[in-house]
């Protein structure tokens, strides 16, 4: 025989289909004897099963019958050589506790163990439980010894096979010191089986070399003999597997529908859905924040849109070293900009706000402006702006502000960043006095939105700039038009590609004659 | 139609001033969204920490919803309680956060406020005044009417995956 390959690793293989389909051929020989061919089922006890005729209830089953009976009349089963061992038999139990895993001499079986081998054993005996039933009662008070036994360690159910070897010699059958394992098979219930060594296939056969005067040595091949399915079957199983998720994909789609709002050609929609989250490290407590949005040119909104908005009062509370008043306020704006001229960069629009006071004796006090542009690449922002208020020349206007409220404030919120009335080159804010006071978080969820993001789905991953995106639409809209409609068509064509059935897109490409050979 | 699996858990509250406390979760989306599967609202378990004053829910949530346009978009309303010795209920916070736009993991920290409790109440009855539509915490409209004070922040882990959202031009 070619070079015997060594018992190598185990083989991972996954069947949904039920253990007692799995047939095995077992073919060994030893030094020259002529090889001997046994099939085993996986299932050995069925083995005996069959031999009662009254079990026998399919037509399989009766084939089964017939082929065992023929053995038994010729003569007992002749080849007393290869058994197996089953989760029945106490070889099983040995073997599984004292699997050594390290290169330790006295390697002891931890009790862990010894728990799951003892929690899988008895797995096989008892039904799964059902999953889906709702237990009434959540807890157990008095856990019994079982129920600690099974679910302190996993149990997955696993059934064990050992398909043995007796290498006595000729006549001395049936010693234990004779039996090696041949093969190890192992099939849980999630349908993963474990063969140990793995199938031999081109590898050549396995040896195994008795120790003894003689050095016997045996060569043996384990191959896979289940009947495989048939590939009209295979064929129909994927037709229905199909036809179920293509019906349960229209189900969804009909709750909700196909279409989806797009904005006009042209513009970006910008979409912020965020939160004051809080203001943090302010002098007086019961605080407020009004806000607004400012649109520059070329960006415009919905009429119902609110640009505005006011928070509610917060009392403050110590955290850490700041006090701390949270707001949690929501909002959502949404906006549209439309490029009317190429060269002028896109400007972003700007949120403004003001964080106020008011106490209990309705004094009103200015506690700090700010600014935030909005951010110009989509996604989660959280940011936290810093604001300061003005003050005023000399100690009066403090302690006006101290006693009665009232403080110096911005006529224009948008003095905070630029002033809308600016028009010159430089800005210059010399002689404006102010002071430091805290902070304020805003999380901003942004969104945008255009058509112009479909046309290129690489681009889209790299973050460029709207300018690039949205380039000259309003001048070429026939053009993009004509472009947007022939993508329309070959998506479309695509899609009806897709669906068709694959053998129809096969039969077609071979009616295509073929040129001949001269 | 473009879809949105939220998916991950309520993890803890920490920061209130009573220690007993659970929290009663829903989901507010426009009119355009639609909850395809998982449960839109539910309650985590009552838990009373031993150590420190986080108390700790581990609630999993998992959603998978249907959009046919943006706007609406999903927000998580919490609001936080608090039982005391006697088992009486009472409101430790209320917080809203909007979902995640961008897919991935995003540990989110939302804080709560609660409408402030006159001294009297503060002193008998636990918890404070409740809104009277608890639905109004989750959204913006007559928030200046409150008098609020802050609460404690509630810790949430969120997974957010979108789907077919690219073919209708959204870049999330």
């Amino acid at each position: 025989m070619a070079g015997a390959a060594r018992r190598g690793g185990s083989a991972v293989y996954r069947s949904r289909d039920p253990v007692r389909n799995l047939r095995l051929r077992v073919s060994y020989c030893a030094q020259g004897f002529p090889a001997v061919v046994l099939y085993l089922w996986c299932c050995q006890f069925e083995v005996d099963l069959y031999l009662n005729e009254s079990a026998c209830q399919t037509p399989l089953d009766w084939q089964y019958h017939e082929e065992i009976r023929k053995l038994e009349k010729a003569g007992g089963r002749k080849n007393c050589r290869i058994f197996t061992y089953t989760d029945h038999d106490r070889f099983t139990n040995l073997e599984e506790l004292c699997q050594k895993v390290t290169d330790l001499d006295h390697e002891v079986p931890s009790y862990l163990v010894e728990r799951m081998a003892n929690v899988r054993r008895r797995r096989q005996d008892r039904r799964p439980v059902e999953a889906s039933s709702l237990k009434s009662k959540i807890i157990t008070w008095e856990p019994s010894e079982e129920f600690i036994k099974n679910n302190h360690v996993i149990n997955t159910p696993v059934q064990t096979m050992y398909i043995m070897g007796d290498l006595g010699p000729y006549g001395k059958l049936g010693h234990r010191e004779y039996e090696n394992v041949l093969c190890t098979i192992k099939v849980d219930s999630n349908g993963v089986i474990t063969v140990k060594p793995d199938f031999t296939g081109t590898k050549g056969a396995y040896r195994i070399e008795l120790d003894g005067e003689k050095r016997e040595v045996w060569e043996y091949t384990i191959e896979n003999a289940s009947a495989q399915v048939q590939p009209e079957e295979e064929e129909r199983e994927q037709r229905v597997f199909r036809e179920l998720y293509g019906r349960h994909r229209d189900y969804l789609s009909g709750l909700v529908g196909s279409d989806f709002e797009m904005p006009l050609p042209g513009t970006l929609r910008l979409l912020v859905n965020g939160e004051i989250v809080s203001a943090q490290g302010y002098e007086y407590d019961n605080l407020y924040v009004h806000f607004f949005l400012e649109l520059p040119n070329q960006w415009s909104s919905s009429p119902f849109q609110q640009l505005s908005g006011v928070t509610q009062t917060c009392a403050t509370k110590a955290v850490g070293w700041d006090n701390v008043a949270y707001f949690c306020y929501p909002f959502s704006v949404e906006m549209f900009y439309t490029q009317e001229d190429e060269d002028s960069l896109p400007q972003w629009p700007v949120l403004y706000f003001e964080v106020l006071s008011l106490d209990f004796w309705q004094r009103y006090r200015v506690e700090g402006y700010g600014s935030l542009v909005l951010p110009t690449c989509p996604g989660v922002h959280v940011l936290t702006i810093p604001t300061w208020r003005p003050v005023g020349l000399g100690p009066v206007a403090e302690m006006r502000r101290f006693f009665i409220g009232g403080s110096p404030e911005l006529e224009d919120l948008t003095y905070a960043r630029i002033p809308s009335t600016f028009q010159g080159k430089r800005l210059s804010r010399f002689g404006f006095r102010t002071e430091t006071t805290g902070s304020v978080t805003f999380r901003l969820c942004c969104l945008q939105q255009s058509r112009a993001f479909l046309e290129n789905s690489a681009l889209r991953q790299r973050m460029q700039s709207v300018l690039d995106r949205l380039g000259g639409f309003s001048q070429q809209s026939s053009v993009y038009n004509v472009l947007e409609a022939f993508q329309r068509a070959r998506r479309r064509m695509q899609e009806a590609r897709e669906s068709l059935p694959q053998d129809l897109i096969n039969t077609s490409a071979s009616a295509v004659p073929q040129p001949l050979d001269p | 139609m473009a879809e949105l699996h939220l998916f991950g858990q309520i993890e803890s509250g920490c920061g209130f001033s009573e220690r007993r406390l659970f929290c009663k979760w829903g989901l507010h989306a426009g009119a355009a969204w639609t909850l395809l599967a998982g449960a839109g609202a539910g309650q985590t378990q009552l838990d009373d920490p031993q150590v420190g004053d986080a108390a700790q829910w581990g609630h999993p949530l998992d959603l998978h919803l249907a959009t046919k346009g943006l706007q609406g978009w999903p927000r998580l309303l919490l609001e936080v309680w608090h039982v005391d010795g006697w088992g009486r209920r009472g409101l430790a916070g209320y917080g809203v956060c909007h979902v995640p736009s961008a897919p991935g993991c995003h540990r989110v920290t939302c804080v709560t406020w609660r409408p402030r409790p006159t001294r009297r109440q503060r002193l008998l009855a636990p918890g404070g005044p409740e809104l009277r539509e608890p639905a109004a915490a989750a959204g913006a409209a007559d928030r200046f009417r409150l008098r609020t004070e802050a609460a404690g922040t509630v810790r949430l882990q969120l997974g957010v995956l979108a789907r077919h959202m690219g073919r209708f031009g959204v870049a999330l």
